[in-house]
Order: C-alpha cells, then sequence, then structure tokens
C-alpha cells in the first residue's frame, strides 16, 4: 500500500482522488447489479445532465473556498441568471446569443458584488452570501413577477441553445463541461490568478507583505466564480428547462459537497478541480441512483450530508496531524 | 519625564451606545416601518394585520433566541431552518399518526432538536470542524430525515376542534369573537429568561468568552468544549420550540420546506447586533431585528410593492446593518 | 528585608537544539522586590515558565515556604498563591473588568452568578490596590493601563503570595507607570513576594530592592541595588567573550551613495521621529531591547501598517509607500522575524515561493513560464546553497535557515536593492547561522544596502558597518562599528528618557 502510495504516478494524480475515482466506480457498480437500467445510455445521459449546471456551480464555488472563503448564494444566484435572462428572452424578445450573455453578466456582477464587500470591506463571506442570496431571490421574482420561466424548447425558435448540452445522443454538454474544468485547472494551477489565490487562501499576510495586491486577487475569485455560475444558470434551463424564483438553495448543498469532496481545504489554500470534477460526478450518479432505485430522494440528501461531514473530518485532521 | 498626560479611564461612550447602540437604532427603524405602512395602508392599521405579522414572527423570533447563542460563539447553525420542520413532522407525525398525547408530541420535538443540536456542537467544539459546513450538512440531513420518517406527506398536528387541539391555544386564544395573541407573551418571557441565561450564568458568560476569545478562556480552567456544545444544544431546543409554534400557527407541515427560514432568523439576529466574528450580541436585539424582518415581509405588500421586495431589501438591510458595524470597528481602530 | 519565600536551585531546561536555562538559582523574598534582569533570550522567562508550571523543568528543586514543590500548570501555580502578570494581556474584551477577573470560578447564587458579589469582590480588590476602576465597564472600553490593573487585580485575587510582573511597563504611560509602582509598594508592604522582570534601568533603580542578573541561560549574579550602579548591572548583562570576530571598520566605501532616507518618521508610540540613512553597500544594525520599536519602524517604512507621517527618499527621490505594493515596486524587501506567518506561503513550493514579489516576470500575459520559474529558482537554490532536494519541496519541509533562504531568494528574483532583515537568524541553528551572515555580507559587497534589525548583541558587532541604537520608539543613538562596544551600545538601549 505505502509503495502504491509513494509510486511516481500515484503521487502525481494525487492519492485521495484515485480514492475517490474508485468510489464512483464502486457506485457504478453496485448501481449497475441492483439496476440493471444503469447499462443504458439513457440512463447515463439523464444523470449527466445533472452534472453540467452543477459542475459549473462546483467549479466556480472551488476558486472561492480555495481563497478560504465560501458562498452560498450560488444556487439562488444561478435561478436568478436563469430568470432574469429567460424572461428577457420570453418577454422582451431578446435574441438567445444575447440572452445568454445577459445569464453570464448577471452571475458576473453577483460575484464582483461579492467579492469586492469581501475583499474591500472584510465583510464576513458567509454574511455576504445570506445577503446576496436575498437579493437574488427577491431580484429574479420582481423582474419576473413571480412567475416561473420556461425556456424556448429544442425545436421553437431560438431552441438550438439546447445543442450546448446535448446533441441527437451525443453528450456535447459533457465536453463543455471538461474543457470548462481544463481551463478552470489551468487558471489554477498555471497563471498567476491561480497561483495568487491559492497563496492567499494559505497565508494572506505573508502574500501581502510581498508586494501582492490580495485584495485584488481576492476579489477576482469570487467574480470567477459569479460568471460559473452565470453559465451553470444556461445548462440547467438547457437540461430542465423550467425554473422557478424562490429556489435554488439545495444546489449550494450539493455544489459545496461536490467541491468539499474533492479534497479542496475549507481552510483555503488547496483546491483541486480534477477532485472537484469527481466529485460532482459522485453526487449526480446518488441522485440518479437514487431516483433509479425508486428509493426515497431523502436518502440522498442524508448520504451526502454524511459524506461531506466525513470528508471535512479527515481534511481538518490531515490539518491537525501536520501542526 | 516627558508630559505626558493620564489617559482618561474610559476611551468615552458615544451618546447611542448609552442608549443601547445598535438595539436603539434597530426600535427606531422598526417604529419608523410601522408608521410609514400605517400612514401608507389603511389595511395596514388593521388588527387581524397586526395578528397575522405576529403569527409570522413567532417561530422566527424563538429560532433567532436560539441562534444567537451559536453566533456569539463565533459560529452560525444553519440547520435550525430544515430542522424546524423535520422536528415538527417527527412530533405530529406521533401524534396524528401514532395517536399519541400531544404534550408527547410537543417534547419529542424539542428533545429532536436538541439532539441535533448535541450533534452540530460536538462536530464544532470537538472535532474542530468548520460550523458552517456542519450546520450545512445537518441541514441537508434534518432535511431528508423529516421527510423519511413520516413518509413524504404533509403532516397535520390537531386542529383547535380536535382533542388535543389545545397546543394551538398557547399562541392565540379566541376571546369572543377575538383573536387574542398571547404568543407574543411567552416570547417575550422567553427572551427575559434567556436574557438572563445570556448575561448572568456560567452557560450565558461563557459562550460570550468563547466567543471573545476561546484561548484565554480555555487558560481561565474553563470547560470549553462542554460550553461551547451548550450553546448549539440551546440553539437546536429553541429549534423544537419554533417548531411548536410553526405547528401552533399553521395548519399543516410539509417536508422539504424550511429552508430558509434560518436565514430570516440569523438575518434578523445580526440586524439586532449579533456580531458576525462573535464575542457581542444581545436576545433583545434578535428579537428586534426579527421583528425588522417579519414587519418587511408582511408590511410592504400593503404598500404595493411585491412580496419579493423584501427580499432584496433585507439583503440590503443586512448588509448595512454588517456595515454599520464594521466601519464603527475601523474608526475604533484610527 | 524579610524571610526567604522561595527558592530555585540547579533549575536546568532544554529545549531541541537549546539549552535554555543551565543549573540557574534564584531566590525571592517576602516583602521584598526583586529585580530580574538579563539581555533578550538570557533565559528571564523560561525561569519564569518552569516557576509557575508552564514548563516542566529538567532538573532542579523548587522550594516555596519550606516545602518542595512541582508545578504542572498554571492552575496549580496559582492555587498555592504564585501568578504571573503577563506582558500580553488574556483578557476577554468583550466582558466586564469583573467577569474577566473572576472568569472560571464566578460565585454561584441558585442557577446564576453572583454578579453582585463578584462586583464587589473586585471592589475590594481595587480598594486593595488603591485604584479607580469601575468593576462594571467592559474590558475593551479600557486603557492598556487600566487593563494591566485588571490583570494585577485578577492575580492577587488568586491570595497571591508571589507575583511576577514580566515587563509590565511596556504598554504603559508615564503617569500609570507610577500608578503601577504604587501598586507594587503596596503589595511588597503587605509582605508579598515580587519579581519584576524589565530592561528600564531606571525603573530597576527605583522599584526594586535587589537585582538578579542572568545571561545565556545561566545565573551571573544577584546585586543590591541600592549599593550597585548601572554599569554594574550593564556589565554583567554582557560581560561575555564574543567568539566571532567583531567588525572593526566599516567596509563601505567612502563616499557610497545614500540609497535610502527616512526622515521624521512616526507611527504610534513604538515609531517616533525616526530619522536614519543608509547607503550602498552598507549594513546598518538596528539595535535595541524588545519593544523599542525596531520592527515597528521597519513595518511602517515598508508600508506593511499605517504610518502617521515621515518622509522616504530612495536615491535622492521622494517617494510615497503606503503599502507593500509600493514599497516592493521601490525596491524594498521585507524579510520578517515570524517566517511562518509573514515570509513564506507554507503550503507552497520553493519555486512558488521564491517568484512570489515578481510573477509579473513569469508570466507571458497570463500563463506562468514554470520553466523559467523554475530556472531562476534553481539558480537561487544553488548560488545560496538552500538545502532542498527540488525546486517543488513544499517550505514547510525546509529547516529555518533554509526557509530564511527562500525569503531572500524572493527578495533577489524582484531585484531589490534595499533589504530590511528583522532578526534574520532567529530559530536558525548555528551552523546556518554563518552562512546565513555571510550571504548578507557576500550581497552588501554586491552593492545591496542591508538594513539589519536584531537583538543579538554579538549578531550586531560582528556584523553592521554602523548601528542605529532604539529605546522607547525613539532613536537614542547612533554609532559607527569602529566606535561600538557591548557597554555603549547597552547604555543606549536603556538609556533613561527625558
Amino acid at each position: 500500500m505505502e509503495n502504491f502510495k509513494n509510486s511516481p504516478i500515484v503521487k502525481k494524480i494525487g492519492f485521495n482522488r484515485i480514492l475517490l475515482a474508485l468510489v464512483l466506480i464502486l457506485m457504478y457498480v453496485v448501481f449497475a447489479i441492483i439496476s440493471p437500467s444503469f447499462l443504458n445510455y439513457s440512463r447515463i445521459l439523464s444523470a449527466l445532465n445533472y452534472v453540467y449546471f452543477l459542475g459549473f456551480l462546483s467549479l466556480g464555488v472551488t476558486f472561492v473556498i480555495a481563497t478560504g472563503g465560501i458562498d452560498f448564494s450560488i444556487g439562488p444566484v444561478m435561478f436568478c441568471c436563469a430568470l432574469i435572462a429567460g424572461f428577457s428572452l420570453n418577454s422582451y424578445g431578446v435574441p438567445m446569443p444575447l440572452s445568454i450573455l445577459i445569464s453570464i453578466l448577471v452571475g458576473f456582477v453577483f460575484g464582483c458584488f461579492n467579492g469586492y464587500m469581501v475583499a474591500y470591506w472584510s465583510v464576513p463571506p458567509f454574511i455576504i452570501s445570506m445577503a446576496s442570496m436575498y437579493i437574488a431571490k427577491g431580484a429574479a421574482s420582481v423582474f419576473t413577477r413571480m412567475q416561473s420561466v420556461s425556456w424556448p424548447q429544442a425545436t421553437a425558435e431560438g431552441g438550438w441553445y439546447r445543442s450546448l448540452v446535448k446533441v441527437g445522443n451525443f453528450p456535447v454538454g459533457l465536453v463543455i463541461f471538461l474543457a470548462f474544468a481544463v481551463i478552470c485547472a489551468v487558471i489554477l494551477n498555471k497563471t498567476k490568478i491561480g497561483r495568487y489565490i491559492l497563496s492567499l487562501g494559505s497565508n494572506k499576510e505573508a502574500v501581502r507583505l510581498s508586494g501582492v495586491n490580495v485584495k485584488k486577487w481576492e476579489m477576482i475569485a469570487y467574480v470567477i466564480c459569479g460568471t460559473l455560475v452565470g453559465i451553470a444558470a444556461i445548462f440547467f434551463v438547457a437540461a430542465y428547462t423550467t425554473v422557478q424564483p424562490g429556489y435554488g438553495d439545495q444546489y449550494n448543498n450539493e455544489a459545496i459537497a461536490g467541491c468539499v469532496m474533492g479534497g479542496t481545504s475549507m481552510a483555503g489554500g488547496l483546491a483541486s478541480i480534477s477532485g472537484t470534477v469527481i466529485g460532482v460526478l459522485i453526487i449526480a450518479l446518488l441522485q440518479e441512483g437514487i431516483l433509479a432505485l425508486g428509493i426515497d430522494k431523502n436518502y440522498q440528501l442524508i448520504i451526502t450530508g454524511i459524506i461531506v461531514i466525513v470528508a471535512v473530518y479527515f481534511d481538518v485532521m490531515g490539518r491537525r496531524r501536520k501542526n | 519625564m516627558s508630559n505626558q498626560t493620564a489617559v482618561s479611564q474610559v476611551k468615552g461612550k458615544s451618546t447611542l451606545d448609552k442608549l443601547g447602540g445598535q438595539k436603539f437604532i434597530v426600535l427606531i427603524v422598526i417604529v419608523a416601518l410601522i408608521l410609514l405602512f400605517s400612514v401608507m395602508s389603511p389595511n395596514f392599521r388593521r388588527y387581524t394585520t397586526f395578528i397575522s405579522i405576529l403569527d409570522y414572527s413567532y417561530y422566527i423570533a424563538l429560532m433567532a433566541i436560539g441562534v444567537t447563542f451559536p453566533l456569539i460563539t463565533g459560529g452560525v447553525d444553519l440547520s435550525i431552518g430544515t430542522g424546524l420542520i423535520c422536528y415538527s413532522l417527527v412530533g405530529g407525525y406521533l401524534v396524528s399518526l401514532h395517536h399519541m398525547p400531544v404534550w408527547v408530541g410537543i417534547i419529542v420535538t424539542i428533545v429532536f432538536g436538541m439532539a441535533v443540536g448535541v450533534l452540530n456542537g460536538a462536530l464544532v467544539a470537538v472535532a474542530d470542524m468548520p460550523p458552517f459546513l456542519v450546520t450545512l450538512c445537518t441541514c441537508m440531513m434534518t432535511r431528508g430525515l423529516g421527510s423519511i420518517i413520516v413518509g413524504g406527506f404533509g403532516i397535520s398536528w390537531p386542529t383547535l376542534a380536535q382533542p388535543g387541539g389545545w397546543f394551538r391555544n398557547i399562541f392565540k386564544v379566541k376571546v369572543g369573537t377575538m383573536n387574542v395573541p398571547i404568543g407574543i407573551i411567552w416570547i417575550i418571557l422567553l427572551v427575559i429568561v434567556m436574557a438572563y441565561v445570556l448575561n448572568h450564568t456560567r452557560v450565558g458568560r461563557y459562550t460570550i468568552a468563547i466567543g471573545s476569545n476561546k484561548e484565554a478562556t480555555r487558560l481561565s480552567g474553563v470547560n470549553v468544549k462542554f460550553y461551547h456544545i451548550i450553546a448549539y444544544v440551546i440553539c437546536g431546543g429553541f429549534a423544537g420550540l419554533a417548531a411548536i409554534a410553526y405547528s401552533a400557527v399553521f395548519s399543516t407541515v410539509q417536508p422539504g420546506s424550511g429552508a430558509g427560514f434560518e436565514l430570516e432568523a440569523i438575518g434578523g439576529a445580526i440586524i439586532g447586533g449579533v456580531s458576525a466574528s462573535g464575542g457581542v450580541g444581545t436576545v433583545t436585539g434578535s428579537l428586534l431585528g426579527v421583528f425588522v424582518i417579519c414587519l418587511l415581509k408582511t408590511g410592504l405588500p400593503f404598500i404595493g410593492l411585491q412580496a419579493n421586495w423584501q427580499q432584496i431589501i433585507t439583503g440590503l438591510v443586512l448588509i448595512g446593518a454588517v456595515m454599520v458595524d464594521i466601519i464603527k470597528k475601523k474608526r475604533e481602530r484610527n | 528585608m524579610g524571610d526567604v519565600i522561595l527558592t530555585m536551585k540547579g533549575i536546568d531546561k532544554s529545549f531541541p537544539g537549546v539549552h535554555a536555562l543551565d543549573h540557574v538559582d534564584l531566590e525571592i523574598r517576602k516583602g521584598e522586590v526583586l529585580a530580574l534582569m538579563g539581555e533578550n533570550g538570557a533565559g528571564k522567562s523560561t525561569l519564569m515558565k518552569v516557576l509557575t508550571g508552564i514548563y516542566t523543568k529538567d532538573s532542579g528543586t523548587i522550594t516555596y515556604e519550606g516545602k518542595e514543590v512541582e508545578f504542572h500548570n498554571t492552575r496549580e501555580a496559582q492555587d498555592a498563591g504564585i501568578v504571573i502578570v503577563h506582558q500580553e494581556l488574556n483578557m476577554l474584551s468583550h466582558l466586564t473588568v469583573a467577569q474577566n477577573i473572576f472568569i472560571g470560578r464566578e460565585p454561584k447564587k441558585g442557577f446564576g452568578i453572583d454578579d453582585k458579589k463578584m462586583v464587589e469582590e473586585s471592589r475590594k480588590l481595587f480598594q486593595r490596590l488603591n485604584i479607580d476602576i469601575d468593576p462594571t465597564e467592559t474590558m475593551g472600553n479600557l486603557t492598556v493601563g487600566k487593563q494591566q490593573m485588571c490583570e494585577i487585580a485578577k492575580a492577587i485575587s488568586h491570595q497571591a503570595k508571589v507575583i511576577i510582573f514580566d515587563e509590565p511597563s511596556a504598554a504603559l504611560t508615564e503617569s500609570e507607570i507610577e500608578e503601577l509602582f504604587k501598586i507594587i509598594r503596596d503589595l511588597r508592604d503587605q509582605q508579598l513576594g515580587i519579581v519584576y522582570i524589565s530592561h528600564r534601568m531606571d525603573e530597576i533603580k527605583v522599584i526594586t530592592d535587589r537585582v538578579t542578573v542572568m545571561r545565556d541561560g545561566t545565573y551571573v549574579g544577584t546585586l543590591i541595588t541600592k549599593e550597585c550602579t548601572k554599569e554594574d548591572i550593564i556589565n554583567m548583562m554582557v560581560g561575555r567573550v564574543i567568539y566571532e570576530d567583531p567588525k572593526t571598520e566599516s567596509t563601505v566605501p567612502k563616499g557610497a551613495p545614500v540609497v535610502l532616507k527616512v526622515e521624521n518618521l512616526n507611527a504610534g508610540k513604538m515609531v517616533q521621529n525616526v530619522s536614519f540613512e543608509l547607503r550602498k553597500g552598507e549594513i546598518l544594525g538596528f539595535s535595541g531591547l524588545m519593544g523599542a520599536g525596531r520592527t515597528e519602524t521597519a513595518r511602517a517604512l515598508f508600508g506593511a501598517d499605517p504610518k502617521e507621517s515621515g518622509d522616504i527618499y530612495i536615491n535622492g527621490q521622494k517617494v510615497i509607500i503606503n503599502n507593500p505594493q509600493d514599497a516592493v515596486k521601490h525596491g524594498i524587501g521585507y524579510l520578517s522575524e515570524d517566517r511562518k506567518r509573514y515570509g513564506i506561503v507554507v503550503q507552497k513550493t520553493v519555486a512558488e515561493n521564491t517568484t512570489m514579489a515578481d510573477l509579473d516576470e513569469f508570466t507571458n500575459g497570463i500563463f506562468i513560464n514554470k520553466k523559467k520559474e523554475n530556472e531562476v529558482a534553481q539558480k537561487y537554490v544553488e548560488s545560496l546553497a538552500t538545502k532542498t532536494p527540488s525546486v517543488d519541496q513544499l517550505v514547510v519541509n525546509l529547516s529555518g535557515g533554509n526557509q530564511q533562504k527562500v525569503v531572500i531568494a524572493k527578495w533577489l528574483t524582484r531585484n531589490c536593492d534595499i533589504l530590511i532583515f528583522d532578526e534574520p537568524t532567529r530559530g536558525i541553528d548555528v551552523g546556518a547561522k554563518n552562512e546565513i551572515y555571510k550571504l548578507m555580507n557576500r550581497l552588501a559587497a554586491e552593492g545591496k544596502a542591508i538594513i539589519m534589525i536584531s537583538s543579538e548583541m554579538t549578531e550586531i558587532l560582528r556584523m553592521s558597518d554602523r548601528i542605529v541604537i532604539m529605546c522607547e520608539g525613539k532613536i537614542t543613538g547612533e554609532l559607527d562599528i569602529s566606535e561600538a562596544t557591548q557597554e555603549n551600545i547597552m547604555n543606549l538601549a536603556t538609556r533613561e528618557i527625558g
């Protein structure tokens, strides 16, 4: 075991991530044994629908958690993006490309707001998340006059956006999501942005004393998160069509769960995009599996909760041992 | 020797602090909101409006009283909203489907809340995990658990006419044709009791001490882990009480609901002057903060704004309250 | 002079790599104030920590009231009547004075706490101390001086028989110090044994009866305060042989240009009207005792803390430095005394820390040029002889000396011409120390200008070309290395002001 742990290839990928991937595979096998429908391609496609939007949320929040902060306004903000853009599309005749842009823009604005308040005003991230949650829900329902919004069907005018998710039976969404994951991983690990975000999450004062504008980079993490939330909104409606004002809370938990499960430390400074991707896949599989096996979907909530507590427990213990 | 003059003992209190600080501002805001709504809408001035505002405020007020304790330790409890529904479902399930006496249901509800409090507290204080994440998980778990236990259906606690319906009189008694909101008396009594606990017992003293400087408190020989857990147990217990209030006011309890209740309670506490960084807060302040939120929620529709403006305005008020705190601290430092 | 209340004999204590206390003796008498003196790191605090149960001794005996005792934690020492008033205050700023004094042992009354009794008891304590503090006031609203009084009240509320004051006057104003002395005299007259740790020579003369001097973890001797002079004490404190050769004359070439000029820098109580010049190729030593304001001066200069006033000129040009970004832009690098908190990001690699201050140079707009980064990091690993398996090693795994080299590499990468070394060899073992010294000399020879803050006299005398001495936030003197001796530096560092 120790040999395996220390082999260069395992070290490069990370032992925990291999473990996580094994959990994912094992889960799939178990589900497939209990319910052979899991071998059907359509079942996988439907599970993937859940991966896309959740994945973007989770990618986004990974950046924020990497700074040592938190954002749990992402679910409601995603709904706010989808509602405002969708309402503009349906009621004001805004063309589809512009609507998509509006969605991303709304997310971007929320990200700027959250980041500015946290970085420049030192408002605790947890409070600003709460406030943003209220504002997102309120703004969305005020804008749409409390109606739910249905985005166009594939055949309708402007329905082309659905091919972002799949064309025929080909999961375009997966390709796009993975592409974004790669981009995020590159940003996090290969660029100045990521370097500063991770460093300040680890030791903000040391980075500041190196002459780095830490406020700016901390804010940027939230802006990246917001923008990805805006993109997540598009994938949500492309898969599920309808959004209702006043909802979206539960996706916060799942997105944060996916991120934490993947090995991103709540204390900041340590983040893994590939871990986040696997974490999201596990949550989506769990959701689909529980649906398919006819188990009460509430078990999913409990299981996810326990998994996250265990993941965080190991993170805390690991850090304690190091000190 | 240089001619340094003696520095006065006290740095100087502003007039505002003497009047009770943020609480005083909040009280003025409440009065102003009531005046505004009353002037602009004759309907708001009705007695029934008054009753319905109170009905809506009971459970949030109870949650806010409880959550004040974890907040003062520098933590938070996000599980109280979905927890409330879960506890109420379980209690109601025993009463309505297993025909247990209502008082048993009430006790189970409260004890369940305290048990979740123990779990939260232990994970935070003993396992040293971030309170935010721990309670987010228990929030998900209670949400699922409530539904699973009752089988996914809504639960109705006994109505006034049914046997055991007496408990609905706890919060509202009909005298002749008039509803008397006696719930407010209970709330005020509980606020007095909890204010006493916070200010004049070891539990409260150490809650503040933990939020102020946990390490110094530990070095003074206080069993910080125990008292840290107690703060969460109080919070859980009050979530249980809030569940009773909720069950008494509303006819049915729906599984899956409750998310977001905690934000109204926490928001109220913060508006009422509880510091998000711990160490500072009062029970009365939290109660007043809740009234601001409830007034906005019920009052805004009366002046022609959709109920949803309430959410935006609540968000802004919340930021405003925190900014006042931050700016005040910045000034003190200079 | 009273009877002996407490004797420490042959106390020995080692930490990994450091022999902190080497068979130290100490005798405390009733109704007497004993000064405990020594340079930074002489072992005063360690000795007191052993006495109050924070550390356990390796060997030696403590005899208290005629019995041999051993305390395992502060609580046991407190219960026995030995208490310490710390320099850093352990207070709960949100609670009231009375609540702070009785935290953890509140009197009960029914379900609640008997606050009335606590306030009364506190009032009695303050009466005994003859000071005027309202026990119902919130702690955070009091001045530092009053907070210190509350700590003393808390200390004597334990029925104390021995009280240790660890540099109690550091944060106090003149009038507060007078008040403190009054209290100490009162306590002495009540037949308590008092240990007073301070660096201020004038205070020692005023308040204490005997002086015990420590040096390098050993007991040097005890004098009767009335019968000795300041010079006697200083000689006992510094009378060590300096093994490494001190610099005898400045190596700065004549006419070297002034690269940094600081005029009338002010930042709070710890930095008052500080002015100095730094030349190219010079190592300017900043000497002084703990709390003299040297680190505060460096941080204000670097923009890490806000300053109230003062002009900074770099190469003759006036510059504005409001934050570390400005400082770095003007070529100033700061190597903090607390590397782990302020110097390095421990969870990042050697290479990543090396380029932290100059990342723009390693990006082509977007991406970090990992190859170039590794090359530069490798170059500095070699030229500074940093011991690390590779530049991909996490800094947390390096030793203190090698971590310091990584911080140096960070500022060299940025091409900083002015380097501020704050306690450059703290927590670094002897062999690595010499390497750091060599490196600093090399950097100076290459034309860097260096400010070196150090509490080690040997380090100051060995490295500096010129020495600035600070005391109580002010510069009290400037010496060329050719005229500097331990004695005259210590004299300036303990100067009686006013």
